[in-house]
């Protein structure tokens, strides 16, 4: 949310006034994404191509226009369909979306895909990879001018497991920021190591009143202010 | 209110939110169009290909949903609610505003409008653009054309000596020249040669605009000089009347793409240099909305450009006459299409 992290979130404010986030996809992603799509469109031209050579000249004409649908056609009808994405860009958990967080329109998808000619420019890509690096919100020259936004698709939090700690008052009065952050302490716990949590938790000893000491003992008791901020009492 | 309190509260509210919304089809029906929400309720029928959903979805119901969960949400952001719950919101609220506020621009309504009025319209509202990238496309076709009709060995400094002969053999009246020997297989191969030849030229023109309009001037001028060659070489060669019988019709649609994709990129590059009371990206995005229309109705043009190329243009059983009184028709037609057509619509 706020907009001096090192993030890279873009915020798209709607009518009601809530800001939804969107994590925009960088340059690695993209790539892995499109090496995938032209992998695909490889495989599809080369049994087109069996396929056409069996069929002799009609083949070939028809063959020629489904390779011009591949080239043209393939992103903007994947962009359009449910998934919002190409299966390249499905497989990398992305999605292409207006920069308002809307679904990409027919005119969007389109522009941004006639405009890889432009992002094509001078060689590989070119134009494209330097937007992308130059950029925050990693757009490249299609996106720009469509208004479009590659981003993952959001991927739900892990619930805090109603674990058997018994909840334990707070020593202290704390922020709800830092009651957020031990939550969220306590949300990463299963997928910290014993000995990383003790030391997380050691750091926040002292709202369970054992500032100074470490030891899962203390995690213990600092997970147990975390059920009670939680609300378990 | 602790966040699990907040949680037994609202969860219900949620839960019903996101089933609504399942219910709810990606892609509303065209009617839909520009409607308000509240008139979701008066859910016309799905079309056929889409099965009706049970019952209709209750729009306002959603829309109160949607509402509540937005102020959750921001309730639970400033209150720091744990990560889940404010990622379980922040999905909800952002798949209920992705269908809430979706366009939807597709349908055949949506199509008939855009041939009957928007393309011409969007045309004529551009026709500085398009006026500018027929001189940029005109004026070199008409110098290398006079030039090398005059000098024809000029055209080696076009193309290579091969190419030329090979131009000379394809447009040359004997048996093996273009439209002489071709079957069915042969035009479908052509037609598919064209469609991504010409499509790939009229992109190019487009997308050159986004350097400041440079792209568009340069394939513009560069495919302008290159048929104005062609041209003056093949009737020096007193090939002429194969040759124009052959690209008169279709380069009514063919050639009026290319210029209008130029003018679309022009269009572009105007936006980026002169980007009047908007910021330049900003001017981008609309000049890019406004032109895709264009280039909506370029993708037609050319569509019936390769199919006249591929199967009318090519074919010898034809007198050159009739060529030349349907290319008469094309031209008139395409011209009064895009001059007149759509004025009156509201």
């Amino acid at each position: 949310m706020a907009p001096d992290t090192l993030d890279t979130i873009v915020s798209a404010e709607t009518p009601e006034g809530i800001l939804l986030e969107l994590r925009p996809a960088g340059l690695t992603a993209r790539c892995y994404a499109f090496l995938i799509d032209g992998l695909i469109k490889v495989g599809v031209i080369y049994v087109l191509g069996i396929l056409a050579a069996f069929a002799g000249g009609i083949g070939l004409g028809v063959g020629l226009i489904l390779l011009f649908a591949l080239e043209w056609l393939y992103p903007v009808i994947f962009e359009l369909s449910r998934w919002a994405a190409t299966p390249g860009k499905s497989a990398l958990g992305l999605k292409v979306v207006m920069d308002n967080g809307l679904p990409v329109t027919p005119a969007a998808s389109l522009t941004r895909n006639l405009l890889r000619f432009a992002d094509f420019l001078p060689f590989l890509y070119g134009f494209a990879v330097a937007s992308l690096l130059l950029r925050r919100d990693f757009k490249r020259l299609g996106d720009i001018a469509a208004a479009t936004l590659v981003v993952y698709r959001p991927r739900p939090a892990a619930k805090i497991a109603s674990s058997d700690i018994p909840p334990l008052a707070p020593a202290l009065a704390i922020s709800p920021a830092d009651q957020a952050a031990i939550i969220a302490l306590a949300a990463r716990a299963p997928r910290l190591t014993g000995e990383r949590l003790d030391e997380l938790a050691a750091l926040a000893a002292s709202v369970s009143g054992d500032g100074g000491n470490s030891g899962p003992q203390v995690t213990r008791r600092v997970l147990g202010v975390a059920q009670w901020f939680l609300g378990r009492r | 209110m602790t966040p699990l309190q907040f949680e037994q509260r609202y969860q219900p509210e949620w839960d019903e939110l996101q089933s609504l919304l399942t219910r709810l089809p990606r892609v509303a029906p065209p009617a839909l169009l520009g409607i308000p929400f509240a008139a979701l309720r008066l859910h016309k029928p799905a079309p056929w290909w889409k099965k009706a959903p049970a019952q209709p979805v209750d729009g306002e119901r959603i829309a109160a949903l949607y509402r509540r969960a937005c102020e959750q949400l921001a309730l639970a952001r400033a209150r720091a609610y744990p990560g889940y719950l404010t990622d379980r919101l922040e999905q909800l609220t952002a798949d209920a505003h992705q269908l809430i506020y979706q366009q939807v621009e597709f349908g055949l309504g949506r199509l008939k409008r855009l041939i009957a009025i928007d393309f011409p319209r969007a045309v004529r509202a551009h026709s500085a653009y398009a006026w500018i990238a027929l001189a940029v496309f005109a004026v070199p076709t008409l110098v290398l054309g006079c030039l090398i009709y005059f000098r024809p060995e000029l055209i080696l400094s076009v193309v290579s000596g091969a190419e030329a002969s090979e131009y000379e053999r394809m447009y040359s009246t004997s048996a093996e020249s273009i439209g002489r020997s071709r079957d069915a297989a042969g035009d479908w191969t052509m037609f598919g040669f064209y469609i991504r030849n010409n499509i790939t030229i009229a992109f190019q023109c487009f997308a050159g605009g986004l350097f400041a309009g440079l792209g568009s001037l340069f394939y513009l001028a560069w495919n302008g000089a290159f048929s104005g060659a062609v041209g003056g070489y093949l009737t020096a060669r007193g090939l002429g009347s194969t040759f124009y019988s052959f690209i008169v019709t279709h380069s009514a649609f063919e050639l009026t793409a290319i210029v209008l994709a130029g003018a679309a990129g022009l269009r572009l590059g105007h936006a980026l240099l002169m980007p009047g009371r908007r910021t330049r990206g900003h001017a981008l995005v609309v000049a890019a909305k406004e032109s895709t229309v264009i280039i909506y109705g370029v993708f037609v043009f050319l569509l019936v450009a390769a199919a006249i190329e591929g199967f009318w243009s090519s074919a010898t059983w034809i007198p050159r006459e009739m060529k030349y009184g349907v290319a008469a028709l094309c031209w008139t037609g395409v011209i009064s299409y895009l001059t007149l057509q759509g004025r009156s619509a509201r």
